[in-house]
């Protein structure tokens, strides 16, 4: 009797301040979501592109995947066991796993998988560490390493151009052939390109049973909603008028003053995203006025920064120049660089800049330009007189990424790296990469970084990495931006991440 | 008429060839290529060849100009480097739509252009010519894509009426289709209801000075009648003529309203092969797009040939 | 009355003309003296007054950047009609070259129409966004993009003029006195093209503003912080829901440019040639 009374008493406590089962999950209904592009390819391991994440993400699953601190933690692998020396990494699979089409995951997929991957995937350097991948056992994998790399796991869970998982008869195809055929929550319905993708809830999914709930990439991935249609609607006004007419139920991407009309509207939820990405500015450093170091302190000093990120991304910006993002483990707190002309002048004097005209190139993305714009402005004022130069994207990436001539200065959104996490953010300066002239000390420290696991040592060598960004302005940091997110206030539990996850919400 | 047929015919062969020839020339002078677009920022010069070469694209350009003519005479136009289908099938999911979209703004223009025309004419000098007229011009003037920015603007935001933009297909829904292409189909239409209204008019003017209709005139015949049976019939040579201008500008005008409007179109898909440098894409549609403006063109002149006994073919 | 004379009276009685030019002589002024009346710089920002809507501050509010949108409309005018202008000219020189040649020499005719032929069967907008994405976005180079799809139209317009002409009398007394091609074309032929070919020029000038701010709304237009119509047509499209001046102001002023150029053709084409066909778009 008293345990009874103890047991009502108990409830009743529960139900009185909530801490029973508060949310009450409706499964059913479909969500359009309307994004800025189509992606390139179906095929998650062609492509790095934002918009292709988005999708594959919610039909492919990953061995290792990053959780909601970018960690790496065991998805569609149950956990690892590295051997004493670094170099043998044994991956024990989740059973019961099946593939949209029935099949059961096996060590074959995972081989066939990252075999692929290793042979032509986007990003295949990220697993270049890799000496062999062989299947010990039907639910075992093993993978030898070359050499030591402490962010293996890392790079193995890196989202960018995800290491997915797909049947091995699909990863024997041609890159860009595969069909999409996955282990994720979602399947593949259609593509109709230029207007939208369709996936639908797979039944037979399984939420990874380490978890209770949602975790980044990984976690309990619970799907309640029965299909999701991304819609491609590249015109912003298009976007913005459709999730206010109840024509798509959540906007990926739009700006401030737009979000801002709706902020007490009960209809809606206004979601900022920041930090997304971090604006910066590279220079060439391979010829012309960006091979002198004072050129580039002097437009490094002449940058008003909260000029710059007010006017491209206005209410979503923050001022940080750490090259990850805070919240992560190796985040520090570093002194904003303040706008200071007159140094910038006698730093430009020093220089061997005569004058010339400079070409900036940018491509022909609202932010970015406007970005590229403001930055003008502000050295015209120390005596640089730049002419932007705006194209698509294919033309700038080519000059940018591939000649040495054509461009002195490049602005672009920094994104996925930061949030991996230290070795992504340093190895996009590695070889001279992004800046077109190899830095020892960088490669140096780049090196040390993936072969040192103590932690401690790790965030030195981070910290050694930026001052040396810093010091010799190898490119400027503007700082984080962000975006805005719009949903209709039915869509429950909706918490923005790098993609805009639909597992864990339902429509109320 | 079937020997004119087949002169226009051949004669369109050269046409079409040197369109292909100004396409290849500026594809091969455009730098860039869809592999930037399948990675981002981070991509290293490696990853962009590597993706170049899984594309085909580190061939040599005249053995890739080569290939492309030898499958288009098998009728093959190649397949989409992004769009993960043949650039035949990309070109046949798109035609419909803007078919819809242009063939609506057609008729819209035409009816209300014919009418304002003849009611200008009718009332010429009169307040409701010059009126009529104004508006015309000032249809005309107007920048389309920026009406459609304001019109998306006031009629789907401010007084959300219509739809901003998509599509739905008639066969699914045949109010939501009529609804979401009401505001695209109107921004297309405004311009050209200038011109057919104008032309109209100054045709309707001419034909009514003449001889035979005041003659129908003086028989009694009611004005209306006099007005359309023998006015208006007549006036419709030179406005057959536009008409084919007419197509060749609403297909012109229907790509950047598909911009504005995120309509799944031809023009869509043009320009988005343009600026992400979907080569098979951009040759085959602007081969499409060239075909398509020859046939309108023989068309019209078949119709005014039969519409208009004095002109001889050929 | 001498023919000048009475041409000239024709033409400013007639109201559209007047209306036409009346329009143009203003956008033409207000450009030519931006410099002076303008109350802000169009390229420098100013911090704390962005995104401002319509005050007495900024007649027509500024933009994401704290830019005076009224200060960049008047200066956009210059550009804007700059282009329009070179245009216009380009167009005509280029039409005349080969539509007389292509006019007065059969043999030129057939490959240099087939070749025209083939331009016009793009549409203008895709060629002229080919164009500035091959040479890279520039005023010149925005100006020869849509010079070349303005072209072909104009050629053929003085080609059917020169056809005309050819066969007539005098053209033949001229060649049996001996006079050579060159002089023949330039002295008899061309004046009769003269007409067409002026009223024709104005809608190519009207044209090329409306085209040009289509070319910078797609984003190969003249590159920043240049504040053409277009540009700023361009640059505030994101905003459309939160900051529609941004918009709307460019693209009245376009409104009044184009409709004020429209006018002027049609009155150049009521006094030269009432016979002339009215759309030449």
């Amino acid at each position: 009797m008293k345990k009874t009374y103890l047991t009502l008493a108990m409830s009743a406590l529960l139900v009185l301040t909530g801490a029973g089962p508060a949310h009450a999950q409706k499964k059913g209904g479909d969500v359009v979501i309307g994004m800025t592009a189509a992606p390139p390819s179906l095929d998650p391991h062609a492509t790095s592109a934002q918009v292709a994440r988005n999708v594959n993400l919610h039909i492919f699953e990953t061995l290792y995947a990053r959780d909601e601190g970018a960690r790496p933690v065991p998805d569609l692998a149950e956990g690892v066991t590295i051997s004493a020396d670094g170099l043998t990494y044994l991956f024990k699979l989740r059973t019961g796993v099946k593939f949209h089409n029935g099949k059961d995951m096996t060590s074959a997929d995972v081989v066939a998988s990252l075999e692929r991957y290793r042979k032509s995937g986007a990003s295949a350097s990220l697993i270049g560490a890799i000496d062999s991948v062989s299947a010990s056992g039907p639910n075992q994998v093993t993978i030898k390493l070359k050499t030591v790399q402490s962010t293996f796991l890392g790079n193995l869970s890196s989202p960018r151009a995800p290491i997915a998982i797909m049947p091995s008869e699909e990863a024997a195809k041609d890159m860009g052939k595969a069909s999409s055929i996955g282990t994720g929550p979602y399947k593949f319905v259609e593509y109709k390109p230029d207007s939208h993708i369709k996936i639908t809830r797979f039944d037979g999914y399984k939420p990874n049973p380490a978890y209770k709930e949602r975790d980044g990439f990984a976690g309990a991935k619970i799907a309640y909603i029965d299909n999701v249609t991304f819609r491609f609607m590249p015109e912003t006004s298009a976007r913005d008028a459709a999730v206010e007419t109840g024509q798509i139920q959540l906007n990926e991407t739009t700006d401030g003053p737009t979000a801002k009309r709706l902020k007490g509207n009960p209809n809606f939820q206004v979601i900022p995203v920041l930090p997304f990405a971090a604006m910066i500015l590279k220079f060439n450093m391979a010829q012309g006025a960006g091979t002198d170091l004072n050129f580039r302190r002097a437009v490094a000093q002449a940058l008003d920064l909260e000029e710059i990120m007010a006017v491209a991304y206005p209410d979503i910006y923050r001022i940080d120049t750490s090259w990850v993002y805070g919240g992560s483990a190796y985040h520090s707190a570093r002194k904003t660089p303040k706008q200071d002309l007159a140094t910038a002048k006698a730093t430009l004097a020093k220089s061997g800049y005569k004058g010339e005209k400079l070409t900036f190139i940018v491509h022909n993305d609202r932010p970015t330009v406007d970005t590229a714009t403001v930055i003008q402005q502000q050295v015209s004022q120390i005596g640089v007189n730049m002419e932007v130069k705006v194209a698509d994207w294919p033309t700038t990436s080519n000059l940018g990424l591939k000649s040495d001539t054509g461009w002195n200065l490049w602005t672009h959104g920094f994104g996925i790296e930061p949030y991996e996490g230290p070795a992504s953010a340093m190895s996009h300066w590695v070889k001279g990469q992004g800046q077109r002239k190899a830095d020892p000390v960088i490669d140096g420290l780049f090196e040390k970084f993936n072969s040192e696991m103590n932690v401690d040592v790790q965030k030195k060598l981070f910290v050694d990495f930026e001052n040396q960004m810093n010091d010799q302005a190898i490119a400027v940091n503007m700082g984080n931006y962000g975006l805005f997110q719009v949903a209709t206030s039915k869509l429950k539990n909706f918490k923005a991440y790098r993609i805009p996850r639909m597992w864990g919400v339902w429509l109320d | 008429m079937g020997r004119f047929i087949i002169r226009r015919l051949l004669a369109s062969i050269p046409v079409l060839f040197f369109v292909s020839l100004i396409t290849f020339g500026l594809l091969w002078l455009v730098p860039g290529d869809p592999a930037s677009i399948f990675l981002d920022a981070s991509a290293t010069a490696e990853a962009l060849d590597r993706v170049r070469h899984e594309l085909g694209l580190d061939r040599p350009f005249l053995v890739r100009m080569g290939e492309w003519y030898v499958r288009l005479l098998q009728g093959d136009l190649g397949t989409s480097l992004l769009l993960n289908r043949s650039v035949t099938e990309a070109i046949l999911e798109r035609l419909p739509i803007t078919l819809s979209l242009t063939a609506m703004a057609f008729v819209v223009s035409v009816l209300l252009g014919v009418t304002a025309g003849v009611m200008a004419a009718v009332r010429h000098g009169r307040a409701a010519d010059q009126s009529l007229m104004s508006l015309a011009l000032l249809g005309l003037s107007i920048p389309e894509f920026w009406l459609g920015l304001v019109l998306v603007w006031l009629v789907a935001v401010l007084v959300p009426i219509f739809p901003a933009g998509d599509y739905v297909a008639f066969a699914k829904d045949p109010l939501q289709w009529a609804r979401h292409l009401a505001l695209p189909t109107f921004t297309l239409a405004c311009i050209q209801m200038g011109f057919v209204a104008r032309m109209t008019r100054s045709s309707m003017l001419e034909v009514l000075s003449q001889d035979f209709v005041r003659t129908a005139r003086a028989k009694g015949l009611p004005e209306p009648y006099v007005v359309l049976r023998h006015g208006l019939v007549n006036a419709m040579v030179p406005i057959v003529t536009v008409m084919g201008i007419m197509v060749g500008a609403l297909l012109g005008g229907a790509v950047v309203t598909e911009q504005v409007f995120s309509i799944p179109g031809l023009g869509r898909l043009i320009i988005g092969a343009v600026l992400s440098r979907d080569f098979p894409v951009i040759q085959g549609g602007l081969l499409f797009l060239a075909l398509i403006y020859l046939s309108v063109n023989l068309a019209v002149d078949l119709l005014y040939a039969a519409i208009d006994p004095r002109v001889r073919l050929g | 009355m001498t023919q000048r004379a009475s041409f000239l009276r024709r033409l400013l009685s007639n109201r559209s003309f007047t209306i036409g030019a009346s329009l143009v002589g203003l956008v033409l002024l207000l450009a030519l003296l931006a410099g002076v009346i303008a109350p802000f710089d169009p390229l420098k920002g100013n911090f704390r007054a962005r995104m401002m809507a319509p005050s007495l501050q900024h007649w027509m509010g500024t933009d994401q950047f704290g830019r005076d949108i009224l200060s960049r409309v008047l200066h956009g005018a210059r550009i804007s009609l700059q282009i329009g202008f070179m245009v216009a000219i380009i167009t005509a020189l280029a039409g005349v070259l080969i539509g007389a040649s292509s006019g007065y020499f059969r043999r030129l005719d057939g490959p240099l129409m087939r070749l025209m032929d083939a331009f016009m069967a793009f549409p203008s907008i895709i060629l002229a966004i080919a164009v500035s994405s091959v040479l890279g976005a520039s005023v010149i180079n925005v100006i020869f993009a849509l010079a070349i799809a303005a072209t072909p139209h104009t050629a053929r317009i003085v080609r059917a003029s020169v056809m005309v002409v050819r066969e007539m009398e005098f053209v033949e007394a001229a060649r049996a006195l001996g006079a050579g091609h060159a002089r023949i074309l330039f002295r008899h032929i061309m004046a009769n093209a003269m007409a067409p070919l002026m009223v024709r020029i104005t809608y190519v000038f009207a044209v090329a503003i409306l085209n040009e701010a289509v070319l910078s709304f797609i984003g190969v237009g003249p590159p920043p912080p240049a504040p053409t119509f277009g540009a700023i047509i361009a640059n505030g499209r994101d905003f459309i829901v939160a900051a529609p001046w941004i918009t709307v102001a460019p693209g009245l002023a376009i409104l009044v440019s184009v409709l004020g150029l429209n006018l002027l053709g049609d009155g150049l084409r009521d006094v030269l040639d009432p016979r002339m066909s009215v759309n030449t778009r």
